[in-house]
């Protein structure tokens, strides 16, 4: 198949995360994308087909390097005041912009966010010993947290309420 | 300007107008499986296009035809470069087409689910 590749696939996708994350999936152009990734740009269409292949590849590569260890951190938490401050503290930028802008339109990306965020739900009941509607109210009250830009009051007087529930 | 349908199992391209005379060519199609995916890029035609046999290039007023560059064989028809997207393909005798069309962005994302549900 050609030339060999001449660029860092691995580091490539990382700075798409970046890239995706920080601007949304419509606000980074092919330019862009050469720019930033070091990449020539028909290696980038050999590679990875189109900018949409190259989106869902840097998704996954974010649910896996960022929401992963958010999932195995959750597993520790021994109360609400701490999962939520582990949600509101990590990385989601290209997860919450996905599920806002993405997903709507595009069914795999919408599969991608909706098994992530379960994920989520999944390791706060498991860590809390909550029901599923709990732990998916109290994922849905941190992204919304991190959306309001993390006032810390918030995610304060929700987990005083909550604690003595769980 | 090209003309971008689904049909059955293919994606037809129409060339249009007179570009057909400097592309060389009046349409192709392609089975869908060999499609890779669509993508809106303004950008591409400031790039070097490589060599072109057959076609037409006028700087500033149309690229047309086919370019060899690094081994990859590209079709080319695109005189407005805002309206330009870039369909990549496998297992096809051009390994990319770069064409100008109406809506950039609805096709793209009509290739680009027809291609989803496909899978």
């Amino acid at each position: 198949m050609g030339r060999p590749r001449a660029f860092d696939e691995d580091e490539a996708v990382r700075a798409a995360v970046a890239l995706f994350g920080g601007r949304a999936y419509d606000g980074v152009s092919v330019d862009d994308l050469v720019s930033h990734l070091g990449v020539h740009r028909n290696s980038l269409y050999k590679t990875f087909g189109s900018k949409r292949g190259l989106y869902l590849i840097a998704l996954r590569r974010h649910l896996a390097d960022d929401v992963r260890p958010l999932l195995d951190a959750l597993a520790g938490a021994s109360d609400a005041a701490a999962a939520l401050r582990l949600v509101t503290s990590a990385d989601l930028d290209l997860l919450l912009l996905a599920a806002i802008e993405r997903a709507p339109v595009d069914e795999e990306v919408a599969a991608e966010v909706t098994a992530a965020l379960a994920a989520v739900d999944q390791a706060i009941a498991d860590a809390l010993g909550v029901s599923a509607d709990l732990a998916a109210a109290l994922t849905a009250a941190a992204l919304g947290i991190i959306l309001r830009g993390n006032p810390d009051n918030a995610a304060t007087a929700l987990a005083q309420c909550l604690d003595p529930l769980t | 300007m090209a003309l971008i349908r689904i049909e059955g199992d293919n994606l037809v391209v129409v060339i249009e107008g007179l570009d057909k005379l400097w592309a060389f060519k009046g349409s192709l199609t392609i089975p869908l499986a060999n499609v890779r995916g669509a993508t809106v890029d303004p950008g591409i035609a400031t790039e070097p296009k490589g060599i072109r046999a057959p076609g037409s290039h006028v700087p500033g007023v149309i690229i047309a035809g086919t370019f060899h560059q690094d081994g990859e064989k590209v079709f080319w028809d695109v005189k407005d470069r805002s309206k330009a997207l870039v369909i990549e393909l496998a297992d096809e005798q051009y390994t990319r087409l770069v064409l100008q069309v109406d809506d950039p962005r609805a096709t793209v994302a009509l290739i680009e689910s027809t291609l989803t549900e496909r899978k």
